[in-house]
Formats: structure tokens, sequence, C-alpha cells
């Protein structure tokens, strides 16, 4: 899986410029000749040249940290830009009196007055009280970071919100995106040599701490959405909090839209003896939510969801509703269930036309963005108004804001990342929701006017079954990236982390465990080379391994094709109506030694169309693969090069012809996945046992291997009913104890099946080998 | 697990949560640990933390869950076949051994008779339906009565109510019987739920010496509801039995349905618990149901005891059903008996959505083939 929380390595040119700066500020300089060789200082000059030609900016007269929101206020009003000079365009007006309706304007002094005397701040704002888009603006006037040259960083735990709060704050400075205001997010940086205030992922500022571990080009870092705790938030807190001590002058807000803010302010007090670090809380523009509970318990959740929502139709009046459901099928299938329905409804009777939009994170784009279309118009005028219904995951529960919601249904179920270090299983099940979660959701039927809320579960059931707070989600991972991450960032005692929440100690032996196996850490805990090198691929570091060690096996480039496949959502389409011809268009890519190898000929094929002129697009349709996801693969394959060739990795292959081909690159899969293998358990079985682990499980239905291999390594373990691994491909037993030797050494085996073919495996090997030595 | 319910068979390992792992202090990532200072059974994070009161028990060890390949509610339990049906005849018995007071058990009866009847009298003759039309305020129509007004007047109320009643026009459209549906339901339980609210009252007052009795009766509603619930549970089952007609039952066992979840939806507001954002709302229902409960009381009083019970009921859940038409739609004044005989608000569905509809099509042509007027229509006769 592609993790969006992860960003390229930052270019060696930018590496260059941050150390400049920091012997700047050592040496206490302020605008002397490094100035002129700092990038992002190279404003101060132009704004020298301005003055010149007689453009005189406002903001000359105020005076860092002691400007007041009058002073502010005056430099937004006058008539020329402050930040560029040029005239105002048409609408900045208009869009600087509905940014001074927002809640938060109107607390803007006591926010300024807050800022001056505290380091950190934490600032609770409801959604809809405008703190991402207005906050960085008022830091902006505050720091005036054309004076320091440093940045004002705000981070977002998505890239899409990154890249559209960015777009919409340079609208409301009246500059270029890109030029004062930028945004920078894994593969794509839009900012220049005059960014002031940069909008980011919360994963690509960690990126960039790797490389300059005390953020030095920044006076400001705002911490936004801090609620939803991203492991990347959580990593990026505890960074924090310790460059807090070291660097006086950086200025910290944690910004959080639920009540939970004094967890924020009591992890934020410095030292244990300092008081807990201040809150700004401002009201957001919120109405009153009926909340509605079930008498009794729900037989079937998705059956009462479909009907409430046929029921709200029927008989509330005007109001979108808003119905959470947990997965892509479910969703689809509820879609499909309403929108008969009320066609029948429709038919029958007076009742209003709906439109049903489904939400979910793997839909296309163009598809997402059908859930801001306005409801449709009654059937004819004067009849019942339409309404429209979006049924979706939890994505809408925080991050998306719908306008227009009145009805929220709940069935009180989500889809959750789960990790278990014991079974080494990271798996998305559906299990309930949170009570904080609840109330978001609740909370998003009354952004418009007062709304309703319908739960579909007893009161009781709310009280006694829901926990307090969702676990964030460095409680719920793998954490063998974030550990290398950490190592990379030089955190050497891992023990005394200041987490927020400290991961359990089992999850962080198992990723202290895998890493060293892997060679990314040494037997003292230290940061190999080799772990140095995958810590700058966004990638698992099992995957970042493979990679970097399939040069050794002559075919980096089929594993670089084969590592972007696997870090983008499945490539297969197998649509409900049309399996069987789905399944026969999977069958002629198929390669009998797995799936790893059919993706690779899928990919090859793909890329055979595209050189050869086809409507690449009719052609994915036609041989059900995602065209979308294919070619996202194709965008993941181009970064993953680049950062392959800044750091020397070969790009070879091995020629097509050669019969080694296939098998040079299961060898290396091997490199990379020799802890994910399982061994059949006797001859006839279907069932696998994992090695090591021991779980039984079985290769998941959707595989191309027709015939059983005994040994076998797998891409994933899916928890269902049964256990599966998936994407599997066949390996020969020889080569881990060939490639892993440290791994798959016998001693450490317990006894077993595993253990026995293992050892007379060792003992044909050496058997071969006298062979060949008598002769 | 019955032997008629599906078997789930899964095979486990010998150490599925492969605590040989956990338990053994070899392996890399223990050791590194320990050399960092960590001792089993201790968080990890900084030493002495100030927010280390707020971890939670996902700190010590990963979270755990539970599997859920079902679509099954939140809170709902699989009924195992271990659940006992059939005790409404027995109801009786079990009430006097719970002690209750042979009033209180009689009125259960009479609850549960006129559920049945009117359950009966739906099924065999349809409803009928009206539209509400105003309150009768001596010589003028008004949309609700004096708040202050005089026994007198609303002993007349109840008089006009009732001929209205018959003096209104019959329709039976379908988006009509719904209402009706409605209407009767809310006859039905209305009774449970000014019991219900009894209760509540009750709690608030105990102190209060001239609620003792009342206190003292209604400490056993809850019990009483449970069985009241029961009884129409079970009723509820047979009438699915018994309407072995596809399209008749289905068409009322979708209806009650959704009447179901509307009764459901209201009920619920009575108890809602945002406490943030609905309180205000929530504050002014209350004041305005104590208010009403206070007139009750007094017109109980006055009223001679033999003609304020029956009309009183109906006066109330008038009032009633303004009061929410007005404060909320969801609230549409439905209130339905307990159906679905095993514990669930949704009942059991013996026949699929998309079948629901097609018997409603089919109803539909039956209609217009009783019509002559469609007939000719459809025959394109010009008469």
């Amino acid at each position: 899986m592609a993790d969006p929380s992860k960003g390229t390595k930052r270019s060696s040119v930018d590496g260059d410029a941050q150390d400049s700066k920091r012997l700047k500020t050592k040496g206490g300089d302020s605008n002397g000749k490094m100035a002129e060789s700092n990038p992002y200082l190279a404003h101060l000059n132009e704004d020298n040249n301005n003055n010149q030609n007689g453009f005189d900016s406002p903001l000359d007269k105020l005076e860092r940290h002691k400007t007041t929101s009058q002073q502010a206020a005056a430099c937004e009003d006058s008539d020329l830009n402050p930040w560029t000079g040029n005239p105002h365009s048409q609408s900045y007006f208009k869009i600087l009196k509905t940014r001074r309706d927002l809640p938060v304007s109107k607390q803007r002094e006591e926010f300024l007055a807050m800022y001056h005397s505290t380091q950190i701040l934490v600032f609770v704002g409801e959604t809809g009280s405008g703190k991402t888009t207005q906050i960085p603006q008022y830091v902006l006037y505050d720091e005036l970071p054309h004076l320091t040259g440093k940045l004002i960083a705000c981070t977002q735990p998505r890239r899409v919100a990154a890249m559209s709060v960015a777009q919409r704050v340079a609208n409301e400075l009246d500059v270029q995106l890109g030029e004062e205001v930028g945004y920078s997010i894994r593969f794509e940086n839009r900012t220049g040599p005059k960014t002031l205030l940069k909008y980011m992922t919360d994963g690509q500022l960690l990126r960039e701490a790797m490389h300059d571990p005390d953020m030095t080009r920044y006076s400001c870092i705002i911490l936004d959405e801090a609620h939803e705790r991203t492991l990347a938030t959580d990593i990026l807190m505890a960074l924090l909090k310790e460059i807090a001590q070291r660097r006086s002058d950086l200025k910290i807000i944690v910004m959080s839209a639920t009540l939970d803010a004094q967890k924020f302010q009591t992890y934020f007090s410095l030292k244990k003896e300092d008081p807990p670090a201040p809150l700004l809380a401002v009201p957001g523009r919120t109405h009153p939510v009926e909340i509605f509970y079930t008498p009794e318990p729900e037989r079937d959740y998705v059956e009462a969801a479909v009907r409430t929502v046929l029921q709200i139709h029927a008989v509330e009046p005007e109001g979108d509703i808003l119905l959470f459901l947990t997965g892509e099928e479910e969703i689809e299938d509820a879609c499909r269930r309403i929108s008969l329905e009320v066609d029948d409804m429709v038919r029958e009777s007076d009742a209003g036309p709906m439109a049903i939009y489904p939400l979910y994170g793997t839909l296309p784009p163009h598809q997402q963005q059908k859930i801001f279309d306005k409801a449709p118009e009654p059937l004819r005028k004067g009849g019942r108004p339409g309404r429209k219904c979006i049924v979706a995951t939890n994505i809408a529960e925080t991050s998306l804001t719908i306008d227009g919601i009145v009805y929220v249904v709940d069935p009180g179920f989500s889809k959750q990342k789960i990790y278990n270090p014991r079974s080494r299983v990271e798996s998305l099940l559906v299990s309930p929701i949170s009570k904080a979660s609840a109330q978001q959701r609740a909370g998003r039927a009354g952004r418009t006017r007062p709304g309703k809320c319908f739960r579909l579960y007893t009161e009781k059931a709310f009280k006694k079954e829901l926990i307090e707070q969702t676990y964030p989600e460095i409680l719920r991972s793998n954490l063998s990236n974030t550990i290398l991450e950490l190592k990379k960032l030089g955190i050497e005692d891992l023990v005394h982390f200041d987490f927020m929440d400290p991961p359990a100690p089992e999850t962080m032996m198992r990723a202290l465990e895998e890493l060293n196996y892997l060679s990314c850490l040494d037997d003292d805990g230290g940061l190999t080379h080799l772990g140095s090198l995958a810590s700058e691929f966004p990638l698992d570091p099992a995957l970042a391994v493979m990679l970097i060690s399939s040069p050794e096996f002559f075919c980096s480039n089929e594993i670089l094709s084969i590592t972007s496949l696997l870090s983008v959502p499945q490539i297969w389409i197998r649509p409900n109506n049309n399996r069987k011809r789905a399944d026969e268009m999977k069958a002629q890519f198929a390669h009998p030694d797995g799936d790893h190898l059919t993706l690779l000929n899928a990919y090859h094929a793909y890329k055979g169309a595209e050189q050869s002129g086809e409507d690449t697009k009719r052609w994915c349709h036609e041989h059900f693969l995602s065209f979308r996801h294919l070619q996202s693969a194709d965008n993941v394959r181009a970064q993953l090069k680049r950062i392959m060739e800044t750091h020397d990795i070969e790009l070879v292959s091995t020629p097509f012809q050669n019969k080694d081909y296939y098998t040079n690159i299961r060898r290396a899969l091997v490199a990379g996945f020799f802890m994910q293998v399982a061994m059949r358990e006797s001859s006839n079985s279907k069932v696998y046992k994992t090695v090591k682990d021991d779980q039984l499980v079985m290769i998941h239905p959707s595989t191309v291997v027709q015939s059983p291999y005994d040994w076998v390594v797998y891409n994933e373990f899916v928890l269902t009913t049964k256990q599966y691994v998936r994407t599997v491909t066949n390996i020969r037993p020889e080569w881990l104890l060939e490639i892993a030797p440290v791994y798959y050494d016998i001693d450490t085996f317990e006894k077993g099946e595993i253990k026995s073919a293992l050892t007379r495996l060792t003992e044909k090997v050496k058997r071969r080998q006298a062979i060949k030595g008598g002769r | 697990m019955g032997l008629a319910g599906a078997k789930n068979k899964r095979r486990l390992g010998n150490d599925p949560n492969n605590t040989k792992w956990s338990r053994n202090t070899e392996t890399f990532g223990q050791k590194l640990l320990r050399s960092q200072g960590w001792e089993p059974g201790q968080y990890l994070g900084a030493q002495g933390a100030a927010h280390a009161e707020s971890y939670t028990e996902a700190s010590t060890s990963h979270i755990r869950v539970t599997l859920k390949d079902d679509t099954l509610g939140l809170g709902a339990k699989r009924n195992n076949g271990d659940e006992c049906t059939g005790l409404n005849a027995f109801q009786h018995l079990l009430g006097r051994l719970n002690g209750k007071s042979e009033d209180v058990l009689a009125a259960e009866e009479k609850k549960r008779e006129d559920t049945k009847l009117s359950l009966y009298v739906e099924r065999k003759l349809g409803r009928i339906n009206f539209v509400r039309g105003g309150w009768l305020v001596g010589d003028t129509l008004k949309e609700e009565p004096k708040a202050d007004a005089p026994d007198v007047k609303s002993e007349s109320d109840d008089e006009e109510e009732e001929s209205t009643e018959a003096a209104e026009p019959v329709e039976t459209t379908a988006t009509e019987e719904k209402k009706s549906s409605k209407k009767r339901k809310a006859d039905d339980k209305d009774e449970e739920k000014a019991a219900r609210k009894k209760e509540k009252k009750s709690k608030r007052r105990k102190t209060d010496p001239d609620e003792g009795d009342d206190a003292e009766t209604d400490s056993e509603d809850p019990k009483d509801k449970k069985k009241d619930k029961k009884s129409k549970k079970r009723k509820t089952t047979e009438s699915t039995d018994e309407n072995a007609d596809p399209t008749e039952s289905s068409k009322s066992s979708k209806k009650s349905k959704k009447d179901k979840e509307r009764q459901s939806a209201e009920e619920s507001s009575e108890d809602v618990t945002d406490a943030n954002s609905a309180e205000d709302a929530k504050k002014a229902k209350k004041e305005k149901k104590k208010e009403k409960k206070e007139k009750k009381e007094k017109r109980k009083k006055d009223k001679s005891p033999s003609d304020s019970g029956a009309e009183d009921k109906k006066e109330k859940k008038r009032r009633k059903k303004e009061k929410e038409a007005s404060e909320s739609t969801a609230a549409s004044g439905v209130s339905t008996p307990t159906e679905g005989g095993s514990g669930y608000s949704t009942p059991t569905v013996t026949t699929n959505t998309r079948y629901l509809a097609r018997s409603r099509f089919i109803a539909q042509k039956k209609m217009a083939f009783a019509d002559t007027a469609a007939l000719n229509q459809i025959f394109m006769i010009k008469s």
C-alpha cells in the first residue's frame, strides 16, 4: 500500500541551503552575505529592490512578535498587497470580508497576545471556525518571515487537504500558489524561493526532519488536525517537544478540533513542574443536533441503515443525508438498495427525487467530487424537494466538510487498522467506533442548521460498548517503518522516547526484531548503512530492502516494477456481474510460479499497449485492469527510480531469453520477504504454516497458483473468517538458507515439520556440496 | 448454536496467539529494550511524564478485537435458540408471582387484549384515515387549545374531536394509509408511553409526599413494560404467521417496519443525551412535558373518575402529537406496539426488499382493475 504520509527525499540542494542557514543563525548575522546564497532569503534582496522602486510595504512598520490585530488589519486593508506590492485583485476585499466574519477572527487579538507570551500553544476550534486557513495567516502577519527568512509550516494529515487549503489561502492572500504560499506533499512540491507559508503533510515534515533535525528552516510550526493522531503527527509532536527545548525561538501551535485538548496541554508542558501549555478555544459555527437511538439492538445494521434513510426521505423535511458504513462493498450494496427503493417510492407516491453518492478512499477523484453536487431539483414545480444521500466510510467523519447535511445515520462501525505483533498481522477489521467518533459523526448534521442523528444502536450500547477515544494510529500499526525513521532522526533511546501514547512493548520489539533481521539495525541497535538507505524510500522496510538488494540478483528493473505494483491498491478488477470474464482475462497474464510474476506480466503488457499507441484506458477496461491504479503505479515507479538513481542503485535486468529471468526475480523476492514464508503442512493438504510464527493459513482464492507448491513467499496476511495469505509466489527452500541464513538458523526453530524439513534440506545441500568437492 | 445453525469450522494451530514468541526473552527486540532500561510490565515512553495518566491499556499490550464477519448491529446478540418464547399465556401468573397487585395485572391484561383487538381489526378490515382539523374552542377553530383552558372546555373539545373525526372524508391513498397506521399505533402505544413518562417523573419526585401513591405503583412500571413488550412481540409473530398471503403480509410488514423505526426514533427523542448540542431543545421539551403532566393531573382530580380515563387519554395523545409535530417531524406522532419476535427493533424480513417493491406494484395493478375509469384509460375507451 502506498503510504501517503511518506514523502520523497528532499533534494540535496535544499540540504545545503539548510546548512548555510544554520551557520547564519549561529553567527547571529541577520542580513549578511548569507542571504544571497540562501534561496529562501532571495526575496530579501527583492524587497530591498522593491523599496528602492518606491514600493512601501505597510509591513515595514510592524515589529516582529509585537504586532496587534489592528496593525495586521490595516496591512490587510492597504491598497497594495503587502506581500507582493501589486494592487489587489477585485475579489480580494470580498474574500477579506467573509474572512472577518469567521468565528476565529473575533479572537485575533487574544490569539496574538497568547502567541507572544508562550512558546507552545494549544488551539481548539470546532470544524467551521476557520482555524486551518486563518491561524497560519495571523501568524504570517506576526512572524514576518520575509525579515527572518524562516518559514511557517502548517501540517495536514492528508495530501488533498494540504493542496486545497494552500490554494484557498493563496487566494485569500491574493498571491500565486507556489510563490508566497505553497504546499509540499509526497511526490509533489509546489514551493519556491519566495515561499513564506507552507502547507504540507505531516509525513512530509517528518521526512524533512530527517535531514534537518532542528527544523531550522522554520520559525513556527503549526500541527493541524492533531486530534486525528496520525502516526506522523504523533512522532512530530514528540520531536517538536524535544526541539522546543533546544530552540527557544521556535513557536509551536497544536490545533485540534475536539475537546480532548487537555491531553495536549499536559503533554506540552515542557518540564514536569511546568504548568500545562496554554489553551485558546474558539467556538465553531455549529447548530444543535438531536440524537436518536433505537430502543433495541439491530439485527442487521445495513438493512436498518437503508430503511432509516428511506424513512428520513419519506417523512423528514428538506436536508441531505449522510450514512456511515464500513467498506466499499457494503457501501455499493447499500447504494443499490436505496436507489431501487427510492425509485419505487417516486413512482408510487409523491416522494421527491434523491441522488445517492458513494464515498470511499479508493473511489476515483472525479466521482468523489460528485458529493459536492447540489441536491436534485423537485421533479415538478412545487413538488417535494429533492435531496442527496451520501453513503460514506469514516473519511466523511472529520476530513471532508459537506455542506447541507442535516441527517446523519450512524450504525456505529468502521473499518479500523489493527496490528497484532504476535502473529505479525496488520489487518483492516470492522469494529465498533469510539464515543468521540460517534459524537463527531453526529456533529456532521449540524453544519448548516439544526440536524438529527439516528444512531442504530441503543443508548445502553453507546454507554457500555463504545470506548471513549479512538486509539491513535501508533497503537494500531506495525512500527517497523516508524522505528527506522526514528533511528534515522537520531533517536537512540527508544524506550524513553516521549510518545503521547507509547506503543505496546511487544509491538516495538517486533519492529526492532524485523529491522534487525533485515539488517537495517545492527546487533547493538545502531542504524546500518542498509538501514539508512532503506529509510530514504517511502516504503515498508521489507520492500525497501528488497529493492536495494535487487541488483545482486540482476533484476532491479523488474523488482522496481513489482514494488510499485505492491504499493498501490489491487490492479485487478473483478466486477460482480462479470467475474468469469475477469478471471479469464487475468489468466492471460498468469505465470505458473505465482502472483508477483503475474503482476509483472500485467504491467509489462500494459506498458506494451502504451508503447504501441493503443488507447490504454480502453485496453485496461477490456482486460479488467484498473487504469487508475496502473497509472499511479507508474508514477510511484518513476519516483522510486529517481531515489534509486540518487543513491546509485543500479538498474539492471536479466535478458528475457535467459532461463533464469524469472528465477532471479523470485530469488530477489526472498531477499526482502524471507520473513513472510509459509510451508505446506503435508503433501495433500491445502493448509500452510507460516515460518516461525506457526500460523495456519490458506492461499487466498484470488491466486493464479494452480499446483500447490511446498514453499511460498507471500505479500499479505489477510484475516477474514479464515486466515489467508495473498499474492504468493513459489520459492525453493534452498534459497532461504542461502539468502537469509540468520533468520533460517535451524537452531532457533521450534521442533516441528518446518524444522525437520529444513534439517533435511541442509543435509541434502551438504551432501551435494560434498559430492561436488569430492570430484 | 442449535443444530440448525451454520457450522463454522475453523482449525486453530497449536499456538494461535504465538505466546511462544512473546514469552521468549531472547529475541533481539526484547534484549535491546532491556538494555535501554525497560522491564517487562512497564510502559514505554518518557519516565514520570505528566501525561502518563492518560495512557490506555493499548499501551501495555496490543489491541484485541473480535473478528466481525456478519452484519449484526451494535449491541445485538445472536439468538442462540435458548430464549424463551410463548410465555404470553402465563403473564398473569408470572405477574402474580412477582408480587404485582391484581389491578395492575388486570390493566396489563386489558392492554394486551386491546392490542390484539386493534391488530385484528387492522388486518381484517383495514383502517380509515382521518386528517387533523384543529380544536373547536367555543365557536372558533384553533390549532391548539389554550394551556389554561377550563375543564368544561376540554370536555367539549373531546366531543368535538370525535365529531370531526367522524365527519372527516375517508381517504385511502397509499400515503394516507401510512398516516392512519401511525395514528392507530399511537393509540396502542400511548399507554405504555404514559407509563414510562410517569416512571421518569416519579423518580424525579420521589420525595414529594403528594405523589407518594403514584410513585409506588409506578415503581413497578419497568417490569410491566417489559412484559407488555413481550406479549406484543408474540402477538406480532402470530400475526405474521397468519398473514400467509404474500402481497398482503409483505405490504403490512413493510409499513409496520417503517413505523417501527419512526417510533424508535421518537422514543429515543425523549431521552436525548447529547449534552452539548441538544441541551436547549431538551430543556424546552422537558418543561413542556412537565406542564402537560401537571395539567393532566389537575384535570383528573376535577373530573369524575368514570369518564376521565378514556377521554383523558385521547386528549393527551392529541396534544402530544401536536407538540411533537411542531417540534420535530421525526417524532411525527408515530408509535407502534413493539414488533419483531426476536428482541430486535427491525422485524424479521421474510421477503427481500425487491420483492416488496414488486408486490406493491401488483397491488397497484389490482387497484387499477377495480377502477373503471382507470380501465377505460388503459383500454383507451372514450366515454
